[in-house]
């Protein structure tokens, strides 16, 4: 057993300065680990802070009290108190967020979005090529589309280059916020299989979805946040 | 390529540039006050606030175009730390030729406009004491061909561009000496939308591709997020908050951030 993450006492309010400072608390004190090959799925209602909590383990929210402990390289590091350069860099080779949206650049290639983040893992422009291109035929993209920017491609399209991108060398802690919402059956049954050989390669796996068919099918373990609601 | 983009995860090198409790004053006028900040190379670290906000009269300190009322900029050469207001006028007037480069929000007053596209590529080489011609011109037409600017452009003066075309020149111009360290004043302020769009896919790439580190002073934040890994978000001359530039965008803490970023239309 290896542990890849560890959330430490962490809690979140939002404070709206410009709102007369209404104070909105979301949960309190959640702990918990995760080790390499698991797959915790985050349950509970909606409003109970989910996706709060996702993107506090990312480094995208911060938290009001807390740790976020990911093992990067030979040691841990503190997403909550890293410095800027220390997270990008967690993320560049540890630390993965895969949403259902693709955050589209202007003008780059659906082929080069898929490869960038292998190019900057080092592996070689010839090995990055070959396994994008196997990637994206088995997410259905015709290859027609490859070397086109994905602006204009539509919603599902655009979902499914962000799925090749992130499960073509997946990251070693992966943070899923419902990447199979609002695919079709085949491609949805495709993600799941990629997130399940994600696991048994060794990432440790976080996330949301609501699909229950879909959690059932990933989840080795479930944390319901509802237990951690913070009083209002 | 590949090789150069992969980074040593364990070791740390020396920040490029370290700002300590800078403070600019303008008689009793605050221009900015105690700003402190360290960056690194290959780091892109993004300023914004309103105008008026200071980050200009910052990034004319940091670029060794205004004197600092208080406080130092250390910047890393050969080596080791020089104190940028502490050297003589002409040694750091060629630091500022060679070592680092200011992309200006009006390509007029980064462009001489007198002078030919490629003469104003050229120049910058032989400022860097390059003296062979054949090579000059082909590393201008190779930058040129970089910001997309045609090889048949490269004798036409630079009035005869349109401002997109001189802003891209500009950005040649800056980048092809290879400076470690690049300033930008609101780079794509005053561009059509499209035009916007692809200087900044330019630019991102650029950055990336020469590993350089660089500090933005910009209003837009959609371009501080396309842009930068680091953002500093000033307001009447001092930094109220700063961090990772995703995580001050989405989950902004300040009151004055809180504004600003719920103030942007969703494009």
């Amino acid at each position: 057993m290896t542990m890849m993450l560890k959330a430490e006492g962490l809690t979140k309010q939002f404070v709206l300065h410009n709102q007369g400072s209404v104070t909105l608390p979301v949960f309190a004190e959640v702990s918990f680990t995760v080790e390499r090959g698991e797959a915790v799925i985050l349950h509970g209602q909606s409003g109970v802070g989910k996706s709060t909590l996702l993107r506090i383990l990312y480094g995208n929210y911060r938290p009001t009290l807390g740790h976020v402990h990911v093992r990067h390289g030979g040691d841990f590091v503190d997403i909550v108190t890293a410095t800027p350069r220390r997270v990008l860099e967690a993320r560049r080779k540890t630390l993965g967020f895969v949403s259902q949206f693709l955050r589209v650049i202007p003008r780059v290639k659906t082929i080069d979005i898929v490869k960038d983040p292998m190019l900057a893992r080092g592996v070689t422009d010839d090995e990055a090529s070959r396994r994008a291109g196997d990637m994206l035929a088995r997410l259905n993209l015709p290859e027609r589309l490859w070397s086109l920017a994905p602006t204009t491609f539509s919603g599902g399209e655009q979902q499914r280059v962000n799925i090749a991108r992130s499960f073509v060398d997946p990251s070693p802690v992966l943070l899923l916020d419902e990447p199979t919402a609002s695919l079709d059956a085949t491609n949805r049954d495709v993600v799941v299989e990629l997130i399940d050989e994600a696991r048994k390669a060794g990432s440790a796996i976080v996330g949301i979805f609501h699909d229950e068919a879909v959690r059932d099918r990933v989840a080795t373990r479930r944390l319901d946040l509802t237990a951690y609601r913070a009083a209002a | 390529m590949s090789l150069e983009r992969v980074h040593d995860m364990n070791a740390e090198p020396d920040p490029i540039l370290i700002a300590q409790k800078l403070t600019k004053l303008y008689g009793d006028r605050i221009g900015c006050r105690d700003v402190s900040f360290s960056l690194w190379p290959g780091e892109v670290l993004g300023v914004v606030g309103e105008s008026g906000s200071g980050k200009s009269t910052l990034l004319r300190c940091l670029a060794g175009i205004d004197r600092p009322t208080g406080g130092e900029v250390m910047f890393r050469h050969a080596d080791k730390p020089i104190s940028l207001f502490d050297i003589p006028e002409p040694t750091r007037r060629k630091l500022m030729r060679t070592e680092w480069g200011i992309v200006h929000q009006n390509p007029r007053d980064g462009l001489r406009m007198d002078v030919s596209a490629g003469g104003n590529v050229g120049e910058r080489l032989m400022d860097r004491g390059d003296r062979h011609y054949g090579k000059i011109r082909a590393a201008a037409i190779d930058w040129l061909t970089r910001v997309e600017i045609g090889e048949d452009r490269i004798d036409d003066r630079p009035r005869q561009f349109s401002g997109g075309m001189q802003q891209r020149l500009q950005i040649a111009r800056v980048l092809v000496p290879e400076p470690r360290l690049v300033f930008m004043d609101e780079p794509t302020g005053g561009l059509d939308v499209s035009v916007q769009a692809r200087l900044l896919d330019l630019l991102r790439v650029l950055v990336r591709d020469l590993g350089i580190a660089a500090v933005i002073v910009t209003h837009d934040l959609a371009v501080a997020r396309l842009l930068t890994d680091r953002l500093m978000v000033m307001k009447d001359g001092a930094v109220v908050e700063e961090g990772l530039t995703d995580q001050v965008l989405d989950d902004p803490q300040h009151a004055y951030t809180q504004l600003l970023t719920s103030a942007v239309l969703a494009a």
